[in-house]
């Protein structure tokens, strides 16, 4: 059928997943950080649309759910930069490590 | 396996998104690592083409590479940010985590190797975007409108939340 | 009157409780309380004496405890020891608290001393009339006590304080032996009751073997507190207290007790020929010991002191030698002879305020009356005829020839001999010849002082004649009547025996009165010859530093060897313990630091520890 099989795919997406978890534990700027999560979100996204061509029952609904990820992800970076600019404006500062409220 | 356009076209676009996020990792300066990133969506977008789902490919090239990069974009020059000051985070929790992650990876593959599916023809390619539509509004038309909802709250919250607060700073004054 | 003998030793409780709450504000009055209250003591001890004169004895027990089957009892018995006791100390008691009506005025703690004197005098009265080796412990305990405080009394001196510690210290050691040999006897006759332990000594039914061992740890209680050798190292330490202590405590009646002891359970010793012929050797061995050590010491009052270990171990050898009655006749007459020799000592203190024989002399006629009363002590103590010691002493001697200990007898003849020598070295160096250092104000005491004392000078020349061989031995007959467990109540001796100890003692006698009276002999004349003999009497054979060297450093190396397994093991253990919590913890802690990004990377690790697992085993699908 098609000359890419879907395991290629996978170990894209996977591939992809895995940076964006590294990165998003790792950096210390929370822009990143909230860039990091949504390549993890993308390569959540294109598990999706593979198994909608390739899965066991091929069908649009795969395609449609990415479609509603994407808002909820697109939703998500707004609220989170907004966040982040309340943040800021208190703390004065964006860095990941010097909040560290949680443990007080 | 041949070499055929598919699969070059797929290698490339696999490779530059892969490359992207390697450079989103490795660079140093944080309006670099999300124009790096802008080359990881697009690449994704061409990889739904492959998929034959055309319009997320549209939608994310719209979304990703446009709005949220633009907004990230606008999120790093409002904030005051200290360039390459990376390494403060603890070596041993890096370690730990990228061992985690070989190990999260290696064994996720292991069940992607080992994954069989009978490759069945489908038609998503034609008349992607009507199909779309069509189920949109039939099928998920509940959710298509919470989603809605879910917009319009994420609007009102992120204005309350990024809005200046200005009695409490006149106090604080 | 009998019946109610459990009221004597309340008097001086009573005059203890109402000192040590009242005292304060009664300052010099508490001596009247004290005394009246002891009098009280005296005047019903007496009475009871007088009644048991011709009654049988009495005793009244009720059950204090019931054990399983075993009944434990207090009471109190009034049998002819007891009586003869209750008598010896509420007299030298009495008199005792007169005399320091003027040997302790002026004193900023004179009702706490009172307090002391009135708990010393209960403990011994209550030890005496007891009826079972239980209550007796106690007492003994109580007694231990009372003399611990009372030596400790000058306790702003580091002297005072060290002896103390001392005394209660070693008697200690010997009451272990004493709790030890009771819990033994306890085990073998399940009971605690002399009689009982008497009957079942006679009767066979604890082995030969048991009745020795119980009879010399017992005994060993009685070495601890009467000074016998190896322990008596306490008993001229405790010199640093009182005076007046010195002579009711360690002289009268106290140090009496472990004699007491011993010729209370006096049948259980004769059961055993061993333990016998132990309390016998060890008694006769304190007594020349003791005896050789006084005759160089310069303190007046240790060298009473040795005499009184000597003495004492005149008794047990008396009571070793099975003269029951020797010794407890020796035991009365010394309480009197003794005690008189002691207030006169503390009346010569009181004058001249100093201890030292050699600063001393020719007090004779400055002193009229103490003199006098000293001279008659000595001559008693010496053994000399017509005087109290002459025939109890006697009675020792014979006891001891008559029951074969032929080397004890000659080693208690030159005891003797010892006794009068150093007793009148001692009586010339501080009333002969001159003073010779210069004693202003040098005055008679008081006569609250003198009079207890023309009391004990009055005894000790009388008290000899209740049992002597010319006279009828009535004493020592009353003494075993009724209870022929205790021997004859007079032992028949050669007439010689008699003989030799007052040449003995007559010897002695003139001897110290060549050296230190006329001083035809020089003083050196002995230790000029031998120095080192000299040395080691007057170091009193260096058993204290013996026991400092062995002894006291064992048990400081010892305890340095615990405290480095404490230190460094047990601690080392603890802390390795604690140590291992509380880093396990600061490491737990470091993990919440409040970021995120940690928490994250945690759970993300153990999620991927999980899904290794998973996928290298293949899960439970497997």
């Amino acid at each position: 059928m098609s000359a890419v099989p879907i395991q290629a795919y996978l170990a894209l997406a996977l591939i992809l997943f895995c940076i964006g978890l590294y990165g998003a534990l790792t950096k210390r700027n929370t822009v990143i950080v909230l860039i990091s999560i949504e390549l993890m979100l993308n390569a959540v996204n294109i598990n999706l649309v593979a198994f909608s061509k390739f899965g066991v029952a091929p069908s649009i609904t795969g395609q449609v759910f990415a479609l509603f990820a994407i808002a909820v992800a697109a939703a998500e970076a707004a609220v989170g930069l907004a966040i982040l600019i309340a943040l800021y404006r208190n703390r004065k500062t964006i860095n990941m490590d010097e909040m560290d409220t949680m443990k007080h | 396996m041949t070499f055929s356009g598919e699969f070059l076209a797929f290698m490339s676009l696999a490779l530059v998104a892969v490359i992207g996020g390697v450079l989103l990792l490795n660079l140093t300066k944080v309006v670099h690592m999300v124009v790096a990133l802008v080359f990881t969506f697009v690449s994704i977008a061409g990889i739904y083409i492959l998929l034959s789902a055309e319009f997320v490919a549209a939608v994310q090239i719209l979304i990703y590479s446009g709005a949220i990069t633009i907004i990230m974009l606008f999120g790093i020059m409002l904030t005051r940010h200290n360039d390459s000051s990376e390494p403060k985070t603890g070596r041993l929790r890096k370690l730990l985590l990228f061992l985690g992650v070989l190990g999260f990876a290696f064994a996720v593959y292991i069940g992607i190797y080992n994954l069989d599916i009978e490759q069945t023809p489908s038609d998503l390619h034609v008349n992607n975007t009507e199909q779309i539509g069509i189920e949109l509004y039939s099928k998920y038309i509940i959710p298509f409108e919470l989603t809605s909802v879910l917009l319009l709250a994420v609007l009102v919250g992120a204005i309350v939340l990024a809005k200046r607060d200005d009695e409490k700073e006149a106090e604080k004054e | 009157m009998m019946e109610n003998a459990w009221i004597i030793p309340l008097f001086p409780l009573l005059s203890f409780l109402f000192l040590i709450l009242f005292g304060k504000r009664l300052k010099e009055a508490s001596a009247f309380i004290g005394i009246l209250l002891t009098l009280a003591s005296l005047v019903y001890s007496l009475l009871v004496l007088f009644e048991r004169l011709t009654a049988p004895t009495y005793k009244a027990e009720g059950v204090w405890l019931t054990i399983g089957d075993v009944q434990l009892t207090a009471g109190f018995e009034v049998n002819q020891l007891n009586a003869l006791m209750l008598v010896i100390v509420s007299l030298v008691s009495f008199l005792v608290h007169t005399y320091s009506k003027g040997y302790m005025n002026g004193d900023d703690r004179f009702p706490v001393f009172y307090a002391y004197l009135g708990l010393f005098t209960f403990a011994m009265l209550g030890l005496v009339i007891s009826p079972n080796l239980l209550q007796t412990y106690f007492f003994w305990e109580l007694v231990g006590l009372g003399s611990f405080l009372l030596i400790g009394f000058y306790f702003y001196k580091e002297e005072a304080k060290a002896a103390a510690k001392k005394a209660f210290i070693m008697t200690r050691i010997g009451d272990v032996g004493l709790l030890i040999g009771m819990i033994l006897l306890f085990w073998q006759v399940g009971s605690f009751e002399y009689d009982e332990i008497f009957a079942a000594a006679e009767a066979g039914s604890i082995s030969a073997a048991m009745i020795t061992l119980t009879a010399i740890l017992i005994f060993v209680g009685a070495i601890g507190k009467s000074g016998q050798f190896p322990l008596h190292t306490w008993l001229p330490d405790a010199m640093e207290g009182p005076t007046p202590v010195s002579a009711l405590i360690h002289a009268a009646t106290m140090v009496a007790a472990g004699v007491y002891l011993v010729a209370a359970l006096f049948p259980l010793f004769t059961a055993s020929e061993t333990a016998l012929m132990t309390v016998a050797v060890i008694g006769a061995f304190t007594a020349i010991f003791a005896a050789s050590i006084g005759l160089v010491q310069k303190d007046i009052k240790r060298v009473l002191a040795y005499s009184t270990v000597s003495q004492l171990g005149y008794m047990m050898l008396a009571l070793g030698s099975a003269g029951y009655v020797a010794g407890v006749f020796h035991l009365m007459t010394h309480a009197f002879f003794k005690a008189l020799l002691f207030l006169a000592a503390g009346s010569v203190i009181h004058a001249v305020h100093t201890q030292n024989i050699e600063h001393m002399g020719g007090l004779w006629k400055k002193l009229r009356l103490t003199g006098p009363l000293f001279l008659i002590g000595t001559l008693a103590i010496s053994g000399v005829p017509l005087f109290s010691g002459f025939f109890s002493k006697d009675e020792i001697l014979i006891a001891a020839w008559a029951h074969g200990n032929t080397v004890l007898f000659w080693l208690a003849v030159i005891a003797a001999f010892f006794t009068a020598f150093y007793m009148f070295r001692l009586f010339f160096m501080v009333f002969a010849g001159e003073a010779r250092s210069d004693m202003k104000n040098v005055h008679e005491s008081p006569s609250v002082m003198t009079m207890p004392m023309v009391v004990l000078g009055v005894l000790a020349v009388v008290a000899g004649y209740v049992n002597t061989p010319w006279f009828g031995t009535f004493l020592g007959d009353w003494l075993v009547e009724g209870n022929h467990s205790l021997g004859h109540g007079h032992i028949e001796g050669p007439a010689w025996i008699m003989a030799v100890a007052t040449i003995v003692s007559l010897l002695g006698i003139f001897l110290a009165w060549l050296m230190y009276g006329k001083r035809s002999l020089s003083r050196d004349w002995l230790t000029s010859r031998a120095p080192l003999t000299y040395n080691l009497l007057y170091n009193k054979y260096y058993i204290d530093e013996f026991y400092q060297l062995t002894v006291v450093n064992g048990a400081k190396f010892f305890s340095a060897f615990l405290r480095f397994l404490e230190v460094f093991l047990i601690e080392g253990i603890v802390n390795g313990a604690a140590g291992i919590a509380s880093s396990l913890g600061k490491l737990g802690s470091k993990f919440q630091n409040g970021q995120i990004q940690t928490y994250g990377t945690a759970a993300f690790v153990g999620l991927a520890i999980l899904v290794v697992i998973y996928a290298v085993t293949g899960g439970y699908l497997k």
